[in-house]
């Protein structure tokens, strides 16, 4: 995620890292978001929030702290500072391997089990889908199942973020050669049209299927909200949430998916005592958690 | 389980033996290897190499490799020092025992059988000492030959092993389901036959028998047990058969897991992602090691 991924900060940026508000600032993040900025990279926030700080004149951190918890419009300006905090660095098939995972384990097992009850309806959420290229990774994912796999279903993507920009980018669905280095020529043919000279833009066949929302994960009566899940995908937006944040989350998620279904995270994450109700599931070259479904007693195989 | 299919196999096997190819340092190594690293007499292991061109050639390759900072070592003696006991053995053994397979012989590339192989023995070791097991040299070795049976299959059962294997690619499942289902039995069982064969010691034997399948009354449950999930971890890493294989693995609820936490309670608390992501680090060195041994893309070295 963002922080230090847009613009390269150095230690020497900020002067006056020791400035306690800082932290009094950090704290506030960290409250309505579960972002957290260990000590050491306090400077990333400091610079992060010089810009907030232009904006609204302040003169001192401790000024700019003001305008987030007392002043008239915090709310507006928390969310502008996390619109500038929470900047996603993503592009499309980012991890083939879950993916590969998905067509090859996890599909056939959830749409067997499904079948078996009468259901024919698929639900896939991208949570911190940042400017989209994940939801339409597997929007094309989907797309091309669905004259085999999938004949037959009803399949929809939930992708939510906090980041009024990213979603403002991800619903104009236009993308340049960074987010589609890893899209095959084919794939760009089939689901993109050209819109300039150097982007390309996603088709309605792609964007059909996506429905963008913002949602703060840590707003827990949201999050109630989302129900019946059959896969969740929460890549690299857990990685500055800190211990208790993280646990709020999953157990929405644990809740908010359907026995039987498999939350994905990051390539450098794990849930190890984070929650120790998901079931922990090898796939080659990736690893999935797994909500088993009731009376399952173990024996390796989900 | 077609007994008689393995009899007949049976006296081939025996008969490797007496093939000229057969290295003499086998036997030497393999009880060499038994011992505690610290009881290795060194000026025996650099003997064992310079008896044999080949090997010294490989071991000075190695040693001179970027891995190792390129020193320009040029006699065999400071080649075995740079290089360490460990990958010395594993460029010994794997030279010794991929030349009992003719090149004409190889279901598949060496190179891939022996990152496998090697890659097992790395994750048992590593394994073994993350929970305590008191001998993870042993755990090493048992790792390193686990599948000599897929050897012995390919030079007893050619064309045979040969279509296991293509049915085993294109189903995407375990190859020794293959085994069982076009051989009658699997490379655990001709494994076994050659490892009693020579003489392994008998935990070594009951790893080589049991890696796919934990039964509770096996002897050296725990050394199985850590060879079954190192082998498991490694097909899932990248590590396998050069195929994809479609599984996903609760590893944590398997039966050969349940068995050794009931031996080492600390296994419980491993994090396993973590070892996983350890193992995809670990992989540069596997390869370079195998690469050292196999020049990449030949079917056997010579
Ligand atoms: C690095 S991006 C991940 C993009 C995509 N999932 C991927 O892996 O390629 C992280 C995203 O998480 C979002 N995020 C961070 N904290 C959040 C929160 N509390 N609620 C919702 N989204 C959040 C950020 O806005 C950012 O867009
Ligand atoms: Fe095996
Ligand atoms: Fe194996």
């Amino acid at each position: 995620m963002g922080i230090g991924t847009a613009k390269p900060v150095t230690q020497s940026d900020a002067t006056d890292l020791r400035d306690p508000a800082y932290l009094k600032i950090r704290d506030v993040i960290y409250q309505v978001s579960g972002i957290y900025q260990p000590e050491e990279k306090l400077y990333l926030l400091a610079s992060r929030c010089a810009g907030r700080m232009g904006a609204v004149n302040a003169k001192t951190p401790a000024e700019y702290l003001e305008h987030l918890t007392v002043r008239a419009n915090r709310e507006a300006e928390l969310r502008l500072l996390l619109n500038e905090i929470t900047i996603g660095e993503t592009y499309m098939f980012r991890s083939p391997a879950q993916l590969e995972a998905l067509r090859r384990v996890i599909l056939p097992q959830i749409l067997e089990a499904k079948s078996a009850l009468g259901f024919k309806r698929l639900h896939l959420w991208s949570a911190g889908c940042s400017t989209g290229e994940e939801a339409y990774t597997l929007s094309m994912f989907l797309r091309e199942e669905s004259e085999a796999m999938l004949k037959g279903w009803t399949v929809d993507i939930l992708a939510t973020d906090l980041n009024d920009h990213s979603l403002t980018v991800a619903k104009a669905g236009i993308y340049g050669e960074y987010a589609l280095r890893s899209t095959t020529e084919l794939l760009r043919r089939k689901y993109f049209k050209p819109h300039d000279d150097k982007r390309l833009q996603v088709t309605d066949p792609l964007k059909s299927l996506i429905r963008f929302e913002r949602v703060n994960l840590r707003d827990d009566s949201k999050m109630t909200f989302f129900k019946g899940m059959d896969i969740i995908f929460c890549c690299n937006v857990l990685i500055y949430f800190d211990l208790n944040s993280k646990r709020k989350v999953m157990q929405h998620f644990y809740s908010n998916l359907l026995p039987g279904g498999y939350l994905f995270l990051g390539h450098a994450e794990s849930l190890y005592q984070v929650d120790d109700r998901f079931h922990l599931v090898h796939f080659p070259g990736a690893i999935g958690y797994w909500k088993p479904p009731v009376g399952y007693t173990g024996g390796g195989k989900p | 389980m077609n007994t008689r299919r393995l009899e007949e196999i049976r006296p081939k096997i025996k008969a490797l033996e007496a093939m000229p190819a057969v290295p003499t340092i086998v036997q030497p190594l393999t009880s060499m290897l038994r011992l505690p690293p610290e009881e290795v007499d060194m000026e025996r292991v650099v003997e064992l190499v310079s008896y044999d061109s080949t090997i010294a050639a490989q071991c000075l390759r190695m040693a001179n490799s970027p891995l190792f900072g390129r020193r320009d070592t040029e006699t065999v003696r400071s080649a075995v020092l740079a290089l360490g006991l460990k990958r010395v053995e594993a460029i010994l053994l794997g030279c010794c025992l991929s030349r009992i397979v003719p090149a004409d012989k190889w279901a598949f590339d060496a190179a891939t059988f022996w990152r496998h192989s090697l890659g097992c023995a790395l994750v048992s070791s590593k394994m073994a000492k993350l929970i305590g097991y008191p001998d993870p040299e042993k755990a090493y070795l048992a790792g390193l030959l686990h599948d000599l049976g897929i050897l012995v299959n390919m030079i007893a059962c050619t064309e045979d092993f040969r279509a296991c294997l293509q049915a085993a690619r294109d189903g995407r499942v375990a190859l020794h389901r293959c085994e069982e289902e076009h051989l009658g039995f699997t490379h655990c069982q001709s494994g076994k036959i050659l490892a009693e064969h020579w003489n392994f010691s008998a935990d070594v034997i009951a790893a080589i028998e049991f890696h796919h399948h934990i039964v509770p009354e096996s002897a050296a449950r725990p050394l199985v047990s850590l060879v079954y999930l190192s082998d498991s971890l490694c097909r899932l890493r990248d590590l396998g058969y050069g195929y994809y294989e479609a599984m996903g693995v609760d590893l944590a609820g398997d039966a050969a897991w349940t068995a050794l936490v009931e031996h080492y309670p600390a296994l419980a608390k491993v994090d396993l992602a973590r070892l996983t992501m350890d193992i995809d680090g670990a992989m540069e060195e596997i390869v370079a090691i195998v690469d050292a041994v196999f020049s990449p893309g030949q079917p056997a070295a010579e």
